[in-house]
């Protein structure tokens, strides 16, 4: 038998480089401005398209999906070709892929500063997006299986096996994430509502992190690491046992993104002791990573590229174990909401993500480009500026987090909250802002050398778009000749592989979601609990358009610190109505759930026009334009009818008369601010809002009035 | 000697620390004053550290003098042998402990795939590694027990209870020691300057807002005025702030000031009567001029 030739495709790997490197400085530099924001609410603008609550959702899926997403496929397509040891399955699909991916954060880039946004962290993009999402992620499936099935290589290495699970289960999240329902062409509902809502969002939002930031580039380490090192595996076994069970255990630990809230105790707990038994799973990746480079620690020193493989792996380490800790209902109740998990997220995405992007780059350009690396100072300076900004971004926020975790839940001996004024928390950490920033600064300035270095590299070289290989047909093989035990059989059945992959991750969704979602008992309904009028609703839906949920949460836990602070803690059935749920998942301002009545509406208008007016130092930023742009009713009876659809029980018919009532309640409103010299038009957006607010948490307010 | 004079200085430096922090009003702040005090102890430490070097240092050098040149060689020999056979006995312990295998004899476990150039070894699973995977199980299992099935440890809603029952029983106990309880019925007018400066000092904070910086009357309304709608003697003020009216927004101030808090602003309120600042809102209200005057009214209003 002769040895095939055939053609590595390098030009859609530099191609996906080159968007990595480009949305991986607007991700961070999107990611900069917002974080001096947070201290400078001048930075805002002024500008409806750059405020905070919009913009941020912008830096979250440009550094998840663009950069890291745009690094996932050039490592995919670098690797997955050398190791089935064929050209990828279609060109053509390859290039839709490409371009596809790109259109998608186009389309969020223009789409997230204008307000359109279904809420859900991570999943902000409107449903025609998503429908794009999920046919690029077919294609890519499709050329990627397509890839493995013509293959040169027997067996499939476990580099792919991360690959073919994170295809899967992204899949799985997307979609079932994604369950919405229309209203018009920028605007959906969630199909489920509060709790059921938030769950579903955090199962997805949790393994986000595991098979968008973690499968794939575990995957990715497993093929450049032994490369860059030219060092074999640590261990074959350790990555059996460990990538079987990184995906088994993973799915389950979303709910304890949801520790104290009205979640089940029982699906709380099943979280917290899943994510215990994370630790060595996750830590398995990261043993194998060091381990393979045993013997090769003389190489670290030099080699640049080595060395943020290893800081990566540390960085991954870390994260993977402070997780678990912050899981553990204790702990949680400290960290949740602050900056500490601002914190946490940004060690896995700075260190894990970053580095080891930056050192596939900066191995990958060059051999592509037949070269050497333009400048070995650059890239150690970028390492260092990098470690550094990473120190400098972490260390503040763990700070601050303490500090503000700690004094929201400090009395006085009389029995007083320390600080009730919230405001006073905020004044307190925003010096450690001011140093995360310039962490920042100093990690995104390392990536600008990083872009001049590979810049430069790419010029001094020559793309060869199509490398030559060659490799062995695969004889056919018989199946009773081999002696192979049963998970080396596994690894040359891609098909099968990808089943029991999606049966693994199957079990732990179906156990948490499927009682949730189906038995009613765990969502105890309140009497006094009535569906949001027309004018509640649309002002609910501008809240969603502002982001308003990126600061402010709407859950209060039952703690002490908590009810005194914002009132009664939450119960499940308060949010029935909620399409989608709002509970957020960080206070850089207080918890909204019970807002409702707690100011006088002039308040609030005061307060939206100019936060500084009613909170001085206050770091809101103004919503001016919401005092002059008018509420859009056209929306409103197609508003009620998908809330219909959904099960919220308003009166057959209601759509035709919503707005009717929608003009009462604003004309109310607008009367009520009159008494206050503010002389507003009724059909202003803010009405809206301020009706949204003044309704909040009150439908137990009420409940309890008539019990007394 | 040296550094011994160092340990002392610092030692000095150490026990000067609380006579400062002692004194209040000085140039430093007490938390500036804590971080001298834990530079210094660090600071200690370090020399400490140093100084134990350097006198190591000195053994060696005394050692050497002692057992002149050939003896010193022999000794030096005689520990290099034992220290290299120390640092292997130790390889090979955390070997053990991380169940390596010995880089020599690594061609042994090399399995035969190939993938792009990429090998792998047959090692097993670290020893340390399953043990922690399965602590972590164990955990997990005795976690599910205790909480939900044996339910010796309480969830949320119970954990609250608890919390609240605790919170009242010690701020009980704390507001009987301090006698410090006041409330709508039992406070009194005062005209001390310093309950009018701590009461001025609340109101700048959380009145101002609404109800202007001079009481002037904002959102809120004009508390110098003669025209109050919540009553103007002080129970009736001191209500207002406690408990709030939410339905014209004014907030519940109950669980964000102390009753003594309260007083005090309920009385700077009531000092400030009468200042015609100026910018005043326009009357809101009935008009009440004396504590007589309010009885009247309010029964009229009944």
């Amino acid at each position: 038998m002769q040895p095939e030739k055939f053609y590595y495709d390098n030009k859609i790997v530099r191609n996906f480089g080159i968007a990595t490197v480009i949305w991986g400085i607007i991700g961070m530099l999107v990611g900069l401005i917002i974080a001096i924001q947070l201290y400078q609410p001048a930075m805002n603008m002024g500008s409806q398209y750059t405020s905070f609550g919009r913009v941020r959702p912008l830096h979250t899926n440009a550094v998840i999906f663009a950069f890291v997403g745009n690094a996932i496929f050039m490592g995919i397509y670098y690797s997955l070709q050398r190791l089935m040891k064929a050209r990828m399955f279609s060109d053509a699909l390859s290039k839709i892929h490409f371009w596809g991916w790109q259109l998608i954060i186009v389309s969020a880039v223009i789409t997230l500063p204008l307000g359109m946004t279904t809420s859900h962290e991570y999943a902000e993009l409107e449903w025609p997006i998503d429908i794009l999402i999920t046919i690029v992620w077919v294609v890519f499936g499709i050329n990627m299986f397509g890839t493995i099935i013509k293959r040169r290589e027997r067996h499939i290495y476990v580099a792919v096996w991360f690959y073919i699970a994170t295809f899967v289960t992204i899949a799985v999240l997307h979609i079932v994430n994604s369950i919405e329902i229309p209203v018009t062409f920028t605007k959906s509902y969630m199909v489920f509502a509060g709790v059921q809502d938030a769950l579903v969002q955090w199962w997805y939002g949790h393994n986000a992190v595991a098979f968008f930031l973690t499968t794939p580039y575990l995957g990715m380490m497993y093929y450049f690491l032994p490369k860059m090192a030219n060092r074999p595996i640590y261990s074959y076994k350790l990555s059996i046992l460990h990538f079987w069970a990184l995906i088994f255990i993973y799915i389950w630990a979303g709910p304890h993104h949801l520790l104290y809230t009205t979640l089940p105790g029982w699906a709380q707990s099943l979280g917290v002791v899943f994510s215990i038994m994370l630790i060595a799973p996750s830590w398995g990746g990261m043993i194998n990573g060091l381990l393979t480079l045993r013997g090769a620690w003389d190489k670290v020193r030099d080699d640049v590229t080595l060395k943020f493989m290893v800081v990566g792996l540390t960085a991954y380490g870390m994260a993977t174990f402070e997780g678990p800790m912050l899981s553990l209902k204790q702990v949680n109740a400290i960290g949740h909401f602050t900056d500490w998990i601002i914190a946490h997220v940004h060690v896995g995405a700075l260190g894990w993500n970053g580095f080891l992007t930056f050192a596939i780059l900066y191995w990958l350009i060059p051999r592509i480009y037949k070269t050497e690396l333009y400048s070995k100072k650059l890239a150690s300076f970028h390492f260092w500026i990098g470690v550094l900004g990473i120190l400098f971004y972490a260390i503040p926020m763990y700070w601050s987090g303490f500090t503000q975790g700690l004094m929201w839940k400090e009395f006085t001996p009389e029995g007083m909250l320390k600080y009730p004024n919230f405001l006073e928390t905020t004044m307190r950490i925003l010096p450690m802002h001011v140093m995360r920033s310039i962490g920042g600064a100093m990690y995104l300035s390392g990536v600008l050398v990083m872009a001049y270095n590979l810049y430069k590299t790419a010029v001094q070289g020559k793309l060869v778009p199509d490398e030559a290989a060659e490799a062995m047909p695969l004889e056919r093989l018989n199946p009773h000749a081999t002696t192979e035990r049963w998970h080396k059989r596994l690894e040359r059945k891609p098909i099968l592989f990808l089943v029991v992959s999606l049966i693994v991750i199957l079990i732990g969704t179906f156990v948490e979601l499927m009682p949730t979602l189906t038995i009613s008992s765990n969502i105890p309904t309140i009497a006094s609990v009535k569906p949001y009028t027309p004018l509640e609703l649309q002002g609910r839906d501008l809240y969603i358009r502002e982001g308003c949920s990126n600061c402010h949460s709407q859950t209060i836990r039952p703690f002490r610190s908590e009810t005194e602070r914002y009132g009664e803690y939450s119960k499940a059935g308060e949010f029935v109505y909620d399409h989608p749920f709002l509970w957020g998942s960080k206070r850089t301002g207080p918890d909204l759930q019970r807002e409702g009545g707690k100011y006088g509406d002039s308040w609030h208008y005061n307060h939206l026009m100019d936060p500084r007016l009613m909170s001085p130092g206050s770091i809101m930023p103004e919503y001016s334009w919401l005092l002059h742009q008018k509420l859009d009713t056209s929306t409103t009876a197609a508003k009620i009818r998908a809330m219909q659809k959904l099960g919220v029980p308003y009166p057959a018919g209601y759509d035709k008369i919503a707005n009717r009532d929608l003009e009462k309640q604003a004309q109310g409103i607008a009367d009520n601010l009159a008494k206050d010299h503010i002389r507003t038009k009724s059909n202003k957006e803010i009405i809206a809002v301020i009706a949204y607010l003044q309704r909040l948490g009150t439908d137990i307010k009420a409940n309890k009035t008539a019990n007394n | 000697m040296r550094s011994l004079r160092y340990i002392f200085l610092s030692m000095i430096v150490l026990g000067v620390q609380p006579v400062f922090a002692a004194d209040e009003g000085q140039l430093l702040s007490g938390d500036a004053k804590n971080y001298i005090g834990y530079g210094a102890i660090i600071l200690t430490l370090i020399v400490l550290i140093i100084a134990m070097l350097i006198v190591l240092k000195a053994f060696k050098v005394v050692a050497r003098l002692l057992l002149g040149p050939e003896g010193a060689t022999t000794v030096k020999a005689e520990k290099a042998a034992a220290k290299a056979e120390r640092k292997a006995a130790r390889a090979i312990r955390w070997q053990k402990l991380l169940s390596l295998k010995p880089l020599s004899e690594e061609g042994s476990i090399l399995l035969e795939d190939d993938y792009d150039g990429i090998k792998e070894l047959d090692n097993p699973t670290p020893a340390w590694f399953m043990a922690l995977f399965y602590v972590t199980i164990a955990f997990g299992i005795g976690y599910l027990l205790i909480y939900h099935v044996f339910k010796t440890a309480p969830l949320q809603y119970e954990e609250y209870k608890i919390e609240m029952a605790d919170a009242a029983k010690a701020k009980a106990q704390y507001l009987a020691k301090a006698g410090e309880k006041v409330d709508e019925n039992t406070v009194k007018l005062s005209t001390d300057p310093a309950v009018l400066a701590d009461g001025k000092s609340v109101f700048t904070q959380r009145c101002a807002p609404c109800h202007g910086d001079h009481g002037q009357g904002v959102v809120g309304p004009n508390l110098t005025d003669d025209y109050w709608l919540h009553g103007n003697k002080i129970n009736d003020i001191f209500k207002t702030i406690e408990y709030g009216v939410p339905a014209k927004g004014m907030p519940t101030w109950e669980s964000q000031l102390t009753p003594k808090q309260i007083a005090d602003v309920a009385n700077y309120i009531k000092s400030i009567h009468g200042t015609n600042p100026a910018n005043p809102k326009e009357p809101q209200g009935t008009k009440m001029t004396d504590e007589a005057g309010t009885a009247k009214t309010a029964m009229l209003q009944k």
